[in-house]
């Protein structure tokens, strides 16, 4: 069942397959986008990637992404608007291709357009690349744009409910407060996975 | 923004918050008797800048040597003191121990392997090489010769091309400020000179070496370069050391004047190696009419280095960008004054340096910008940005401002920083090891640096040399980590 990577250091389990993508990616000056790739593919190659090959991945990715070929020349999360952090984030799982990534709140603070989009890029990588996903949010309009095969509700660090796209419209009509009342107070989140076909 | 006459601003920013400390324009100006007790040089209050002391007075070569000879005897081994809390001492260094020029005979003379391992493989416009005391390689491109470009060694210069050197040879560098100076200003031999003349583009860079590959020996290396009219060219120097185990000293001066419009790109790469090698030196460039230079010292390793710098505007209209990278490690101590000089108006300046150390190395930047009477409409700005990556790693900033004129503006700014853990993290999550995510935080703290010398393989050379540091303190950065 697996390998246990609980105990394992952040770069062994990125290297296992995971990619987390951050809340509030953190800024790293002096280091292109493009650059800052390269080099976290080829920390789990034996080979460096060549050029071609990676230029070809890349331009696919900001396609997927639609954002401007300038952007990837630009110092990593420096100076970026939180669009351009989560379409970062969400660029960095399109070309490490993970087997599991994490989305922790990417959708927070998104505008509806930059929204969309995010969210169309992780649902083509989960169509496309088989990638699964698990995204932890408090809202549901990501899920408008992403179509989740499991919906589990966390309360007070434990899952509460379980189900599947239905449980979204439940808590869309009802609201967390139901779900708080029934299972006593606490911040409630939901998770909703989409299954990486693997 | 207009400055106070004569204000003095300073706000001196420490690493281990070592404040309260004045920040003097700390240089020492000629002492009245000329003796200067080891330990009695207290900074003076206001800086002068380098005055010269050959071109224009009359001296011939053999006086100024005399004289410099005359200073060198009478002065002791200096001592600078940064008020309160720095103090660069030349007390350990035994000179009598070293063996200056001339340089021995019956030996054939090689290039030093290191400068072979080091000087990137690229085309260039000419390269000359100093070991020790004797020039070892001179090329020149024999196009550049035909249309009038001179590099040969100093020595030559003053032989085949007297009206340059008469001219130019020490027009602002001074001889007998302290025992190191005067002693590179009397027994100098070789040396390096260089003249593009007017109009002329040469876009490879002239590479200037000075190397030292053995122990026991004193350098003193002296650069004349010359950028005529509307010339443009780039200026490469690089001062090498192999790793062995004992002293030797380079004592170095080199000037560059850049006549009006020239432009000139000048970077220098400065790592003495392993060795107990000591380098106490004097750089001074003018910027002529409309001229515009770009100068980036990296001094990447040396025992105990002394470095004085000053990047002079002297006629209107001049522009310069005076970038500085350091990195100091192990034992290392590292002083340097640089001076961003305005000596008439309108003049643009724009300093901006950045250091790191590891082990317990020590680093001393001063920063001083000078603005003198009458050089109004003067527009400068002065940063220092320094990462600490051991504990007992120590970099200090202080940036002065000087101001003699009503109708300018000068400011400075700065940061200390250490590893970001955020950052790091962040990093790992993306598959890079901690080594690895430290050497992306590092490179990228200089990046905007290495980023601006524009030439790719000299870029390629300081990234590998951060990168080897880097290796090397491994496990001392990551004790800093976990310590925190």
């Amino acid at each position: 069942m697996g390998e246990d990577i609980t105990e394992a250091e952040p770069h062994e389990r990125a290297n296992a397959g995971l990619f987390l993508a951050f809340q509030y990616p953190v800024a790293i000056p002096g280091v292109s986008v493009a650059n800052f790739l390269r080099m976290a593919i080829n920390a789990k190659r034996e080979e460096p990637i060549g050029v071609k090959e990676f230029r070809t991945q890349l331009a696919h990715a900001v396609d997927l992404l639609d954002v401007d070929r300038s952007f990837t020349s630009r110092h990593l999360n420096d100076g970026f608007s939180g669009g351009e952090k989560k379409r970062a984030e969400i660029l960095q799982m399109a070309m490490l291709l993970p087997e599991v990534a994490v989305l922790d709140e990417t959708d927070s603070g998104l505008d509806i357009d930059a929204l969309r989009t995010v969210a169309q890029g992780v649902q083509r990588l989960h169509d496309e690349q088989g990638l699964g996903v698990l995204i932890i949010t408090h809202y549901q309009r990501i899920l408008h744009y992403v179509k989740p095969d499991f919906v589990h509700v966390m309360l007070d660090g434990r899952i509460v409910l379980d189900g599947g796209v239905e449980l979204v419209e439940r808590l869309e009509r009802e609201g967390y407060d139901r779900i708080r009342q029934e299972f006593g107070a606490g911040e409630a989140g939901a998770v909703a996975a989409g299954d990486g076909g693997g | 923004m207009a400055e106070a006459r004569r204000a003095r601003i300073s706000s001196p920013a420490s690493a281990d918050g070592a404040d309260g400390a004045r920040a003097n324009g700390a240089e020492v100006v000629g002492s009245g008797d000329g003796r200067a007790k080891p330990g009695g040089h207290r900074e003076a209050t206001l800086y002068r800048a380098l005055a010269g002391a050959g071109a224009g007075d009359g001296r011939s070569l053999a006086e100024l040597r005399a004289d410099a000879l005359r200073a060198y005897r009478s002065l002791e081994l200096p001592v600078w003191r940064r008020s309160g809390f720095w103090t660069t001492s030349l007390q350990k260094l035994q000179l009598d121990a070293l063996r200056g020029p001339p340089a021995p005979s019956g030996t054939t003379p090689a290039v030093p392997e290191v400068v072979e391992r080091t000087l990137p493989r690229r085309p260039r416009a000419g390269r000359i090489v100093q070991s020790a005391n004797a020039t070892v390689q001179l090329e020149l491109d024999p196009d550049l010769r035909a249309r009038g470009v001179i590099l040969c060694s100093l020595e030559d210069a003053f032989r085949e091309h007297p009206e340059l050197t008469a001219r130019w040879y020490s027009k602002r560098l001074t001889i007998d400020r302290h025992k190191l100076e005067a002693a590179n200003a009397a027994f100098w031999s070789a040396g390096a000179f260089l003249y593009v003349p007017p109009e002329v583009v040469v876009r490879e860079p002239f590479e200037i070496v000075y190397a030292i590959d053995a122990p026991g020996v004193a350098q003193y290396g002296r650069t004349l370069v010359l950028g005529g009219r509307a010339s443009e060219f780039r200026l490469h120097e690089y001062d090498l050391g192999e790793d062995f185990e004992g002293q030797a000293l380079h004592a170095g001066a080199v000037e560059v004047y850049l006549q009006d419009g020239a432009r000139c790109r000048v970077a220098q790469v400065q790592d003495w190696g392993a060795g107990e090698v000591f380098d106490v030196s004097t750089r001074f460039v003018g910027v002529g009419r409309d001229a515009y230079c770009h100068w980036l010292p990296a001094l990447l390793g040396g025992h105990l280095v002394r470095q004085h710098l000053e990047l002079a505007v002297s006629e209107p209209g001049g522009e310069m960008a005076f970038r500085g990278l350091l990195f100091t490690e192990e034992q290392e101590h590292l002083d340097v004054f640089a001076v961003d000089l305005h000596e008439t108006g309108p003049s643009e300046g724009d300093v901006h340096w950045r250091g790191a150390a590891t082990g317990q190395s020590r680093a001393s930047f001063e920063g001083l910008i000078q603005i003198n009477p009458g050089a109004q409409r003067t527009h400068t700005y002065l940063q220092i940005h320094s990462m600490m990556l051991s504990p007992k790693a120590r970099v200090d900033a202080v940036p002065s401002v000087l101001v003699s004129a009503d109708d300018v503006s000068a400011s400075h700014g700065g940061t200390v920083g250490e590893l970001d853990e955020a950052a790091i993290f962040y990093m790992q999550s993306r598959g890079l090891d901690r080594p690895a995510a430290v050497r992306v935080i590092v490179e990228g703290f200089f990046e905007p640096l290495i980023a601006e010398l524009e030439d790719e393989p000299l870029q390629e050379l300081v990234r590998s040399k951060i990168e080897g540091k880097l290796a090397a303190a491994r496990e001392d950065i990551e004790a800093y980590a976990t310590s925190r």
